[in-house]
């Protein structure tokens, strides 16, 4: 096998963290290579709507952000392989990244931008009637409950926009959420609390969800009271966050207890030659935003090590 | 009015005058009543093919045009059948809009070209076939990760005489959503006996072609 690394850099995961890193890794002159499983953008390819993102006053679909930024990454020869990445191999001065196809990468230095896949309740009925009225992705789903009544597990951003979006489709939209009040933005809580068709169930925890060939309610106890019961839909979209996807170096890299990547101010990891962008890494924020910046970083700081070895 | 923005237009003339190879007739079937989404396909289709003298559109009427019907196996309407050198079996069931229609410009592309960018090991599982397997990827235009699925199926059926595949817009074809189940997407029916619930990788999807290929 040849020993010589074909590329410079390999970035793991092809979110906005992960394609930024090929930009700048482009840029810098490394041969850089992006490995993504699905499909361009990862989660922001999800979301319906950007309006945090500077630079687009009006908003921008999750969509068309990640096109832009693939071709933007593409402009500056960074490589895009649709693939997963099952592993990572420590060689002196290099890594080998071996590939679901059985393919196997090798790079000088790595960069881990695998994101974050949005959390399970881990209730009864969850996994049995996911696509039966069960769902994570409210702009894929909501069509199918139009004119029904549905429910909102979470209080996120995430929840209450989807919760949001559910509203012009649905004829009731129920809230579910554990805490009494949200975590969302101020200006999403303003549009969900003046939307007749979405109305709240407070500190309410989720403890099944119920039906057997599709959803038939939601069954909540309410954490005060203790009192059980069940809140009718056809339908519920689970928005309660998101589990870091760092299987893939965590056997190499120092995590903290949830399992986000913990690196330096440099996106520095505990292993020499691997940083970490994003959502997969330990912060306090995870937005778009955030995650670009991150890569960069990390991209910059990847190409000092290489230039070291 | 004009579907497409000027700026999307001049890329797809740029990007089909790079891509295309041979000739692509889009076969559009298509009537006056009852089909809410025939006419806003129609616009879509009227302002695609221009965009490059490679594509030529031909319109068919579902109901007096049976014998075009039946040559491309059609059933349902609006149905676009995307042929080129030879019919590959790639057929869009429902509008290619919202996220859809990025994968017609695709499939366009690749039959065109009679290959794909599936890589060698799915290309041998393809080439391993010994029955035939038909794919129907149920969506809705907003699911961003519905794409994912349908390219991978059409991309099969560009690379395998063996495969047809078929989008399937679930919202327009309720009957079908109905008898397969279908109340998320995106949802992957392979010959009636396997389904698939989600967007899974290249290397996944082509291990179900080929367990599904095996129970025929």
């Amino acid at each position: 096998m040849n020993r010589q690394a074909a590329h410079d850099l390999i970035v793991i995961g092809g979110g906005p963290a992960g394609l930024t890193a090929g930009l700048y890794a482009g840029r810098g002159g490394l041969r850089a290579a992006i490995v993504e499983k699905l499909m361009p953008g990862g989660l922001v390819a999800n979301t319906e709507r950007i309006d945090n993102y500077p630079g687009f006053p009006e908003g921008i679909s999750g969509y068309d952000l990640a096109q832009r930024l693939q071709a933007q990454a593409a402009r500056f020869g960074a490589e895009f392989i649709s693939d997963e990445a099952v592993g990572i191999t420590p060689e002196p001065k290099s890594f080998t990244v071996p590939l679901a196809s059985k393919k196997v990468l090798r790079a000088k230095a790595l960069v881990i931008a695998t994101g974050a896949f949005p959390k399970k309740l881990g209730v009864p009925g969850e996994r049995e009637l996911l696509g039966k009225g069960v769902s994570y992705c409210a702009v894929c789903d909501g069509a199918f409950f139009r004119g029904q009544e549905v429910a909102v597990v979470g209080g996120g951003d995430s929840a209450i926009q989807e919760a949001v979006y559910l509203a012009g489709l649905c004829s009731k939209v129920t809230v579910v959420h554990r805490r009494s009040s949200l975590r969302a933005a101020e200006s999403l809580q303003k549009l969900a609390f003046r939307n007749e068709r979405i109305s709240f169930a407070w500190d309410k925890s989720v403890s099944a969800i119920e039906g057997s060939s599709g959803v038939t309610g939601v069954r909540v106890m309410d954490k005060g009271t203790g009192v059980d019961e069940v809140i009718p839909a056809s339908g519920v979209f689970i928005y309660v966050g998101y589990s870091p996807n760092s299987a893939v170096a965590g056997s190499l890299v120092k995590l903290d207890e949830a399992g986000h990547i913990v690196t330096d101010d440099n996106m520095a990891t505990s292993h020499p030659g691997i940083y970490a962008a994003g959502d997969v890494r330990r912060k306090l924020v995870r937005q778009i935003a955030g995650a670009v910046g991150d890569a960069a970083t990390a991209a910059v700081a990847a190409q000092h090590y290489i230039e070291n070895l | 009015m004009a579907l497409l923005k000027d700026e999307d237009r001049q890329k797809l003339v740029e990007e089909f005058g790079q891509k295309l190879a041979s000739p692509v007739k889009l076969a559009f079937f298509t009537q006056n009543l009852d089909c809410m989404y025939c006419g806003p396909t129609e616009m879509i289709l009227k302002e695609l093919a221009p965009l490059s003298d490679k594509i030529t559109l031909e319109t068919w009427n579902f109901v007096n045009d049976k014998t075009q019907a039946e040559l491309y196996g059609i059933d349902k309407i609006p149905a676009v059948a995307v042929i080129g050198a030879k019919d590959h079996g790639v057929r869009f069931y429902g509008i290619p809009a919202g996220y859809e229609f990025a994968s017609l410009v695709a499939s366009i592309i690749d039959v065109s070209r009679g290959e794909t960018g599936l890589s060698q090991e799915s290309k041998d599982v393809l080439m391993s076939l010994s029955k035939p397997v038909n794919i129907q990827v149920f969506v809705t235009p907003t699911c961003p990760y519905c794409q994912s699925m349908v390219r991978l199926a059409h991309q099969a059926a560009v690379e395998s005489d063996l495969v047809t595949a078929h989008m399937v817009e679930s919202t327009e074809f309720p009957h079908l959503a109905q008898r397969y189940g279908v109340m998320g997407v995106p949802k992957t029916v392979i010959n009636e006996t396997a389904s698939l619930d989600g967007a899974v990788p290249e290397h996944v999807f082509m291990h179900h072609l080929q367990e599904a290929g095996k129970q025929l």
